[in-house]
């Protein structure tokens, strides 16, 4: 059962690695972040697993103040998009 | 053998974010690059068995730094140096950085692999310091009076982001098309609060504490600020600079009590350093919250202003 866990861990790794392609490649800003925060819960995830390790129980505390504070960088980033005038989606770079 | 993959898998990751954020050129890919790069070393420091770096991490590192980048990009129209063109006009420093991560490395690698440190003797006691966990025994007990200047130093920061930017002292008017609301806030003033109030006290037999705690509260202003008609908070009033200094004023009195007594600075009695330290840690977690909430500067106040370079 450990080792299906890590083994899970592994996997879910594996797409924030997948998923790196999106952030360098984009396109668009809004393509980039999105997947930051695909990241964000996919490392809950793998906390989670981590943390049903005996003695790890603590790496649940650090999933949950990931999972708290994840809004808020979304509503930095709306604030950020919305605001600067032109939409995230003409920023191709 | 998939713990050792997924300890590569990161080892190798880390670097590559790293080099990432720093090549791309544009600020707010940088600030996504570093987002995901905070997450991943959070992962790193609970595979290196140091959950309580993790939740710093966590909390400090990635949340809460991650909002303040993302919402300073709106402050601002610069475009990032390009480090890429920079090392190549400056080949030395290219070369000094070398030698300074080979310095480094070396220190870390010569070592002993094995010396427990200081680890048996705070072990030794953990009993007469009034806490479980050692991170907090040291940082609040054995060691207070790092964690006294620390907040010192976040006063003295407080002061300069504001000193910066002074125009967030201001009152802004909230941009008319809005499409948050404060639903979001009044959604998870709760959770936040409930989170906050347990991260302070697990702090005293596992991970947590009080700049976790007020990182997170922090995280509620920060969403209140951005989405309510609140605004940031005001060093002029009272009732902010009463909150600024709770903590340090509490920690200063907790630390002089014993000097009249015949004992050493910050040396608590045995019987109530379990219920100083908490104490301590509250007040420390409402500065904190407060410190950290105004190092955001609030909304930008109007479009005109700008010189009109967006980014292409």
């Amino acid at each position: 059962m450990p080792e299906l866990r890590m083994a899970l861990a592994f996997f879910l790794l594996l797409n924030i690695l997948a998923g790196l392609v999106r952030v360098v490649r984009g396109p668009t800003l809004t393509d980039r972040f999105i997947v930051a925060q695909l990241f964000g819960t996919t490392g809950v995830g793998v906390l989670v697993l981590l943390a049903a390790d005996p003695g790890q129980a603590a790496l649940r505390d650090v999933a949950l103040v990931f999972a708290l504070l994840a809004p808020v960088t979304v509503v930095a980033f709306v604030r950020f998009a919305v605001g600067s005038g032109p939409s995230p989606e003409q920023e191709r770079r | 053998m998939t713990a050792a993959l997924l300890d590569a898998c990161l080892a190798l990751c880390l670097p590559l974010l790293a080099w990432l954020v720093l090549r791309t050129e544009s600020l707010s890919q940088s600030v996504v690059l570093f987002v995901a790069m905070g997450l991943l070393s959070a992962l790193a420091w609970a595979r290196l068995d140091a959950p309580d770096i993790s939740l710093v991490e966590a909390a400090v590192g990635t949340g809460l730094t991650g909002a303040l980048l993302m919402h300073t990009l709106s402050w601002t129209d610069e475009r990032p140096p390009d480090v890429a063109a920079r090392a190549r006009h400056r080949p030395w420093a290219v070369v000094a950085m070398a030698a300074l991560t080979g310095m480094l490395g070396w220190a870390v690698l010569s070592l002993p692999s094995d010396d427990p440190g200081l680890t048996r003797e705070v072990d030794a006691h953990l009993a007469e310091s009034g806490v479980e966990h050692p991170v907090t025994a040291v940082l609040l007990n054995y060691r207070g009076y790092d964690t006294l200047l620390e907040i010192a130093v976040l006063l003295v920061a407080v002061l300069g982001a504001r000193a910066v930017n002074p125009r967030s002292e201001r009152t802004t008017p909230e941009p008319s098309r809005d499409p948050l609301t404060g639903e979001l806030f009044r959604m998870m003033t709760p959770a936040l609060l409930l989170v906050a109030g347990y991260l302070v006290w697990v702090g005293e037999h596992g991970p947590g504490g009080a700049f976790q705690a007020g990182a997170i509260l922090a995280g509620g202003g920060v969403v209140a600020l951005l989405t309510t008609r609140l605004g940031t908070p005001r060093m002029s009033s009272w009732r902010v600079r009463w909150a600024l200094l709770t903590g340090p004023l509490l920690f200063i009195g907790a630390a002089v009590a014993p000097l009249f007594s015949g004992r050493a600075l910050l040396e608590y009695r045995e019987a109530q350093a379990g219920t100083v330290i908490f104490v301590v840690e509250l007040a420390l977690t409402v500065s904190i919250a407060m410190v950290l909430w105004m190092f955001f500067p609030g909304m930008r106040p109007a479009r005109a202003e700008r010189s009109g370079k967006e980014p292409s």
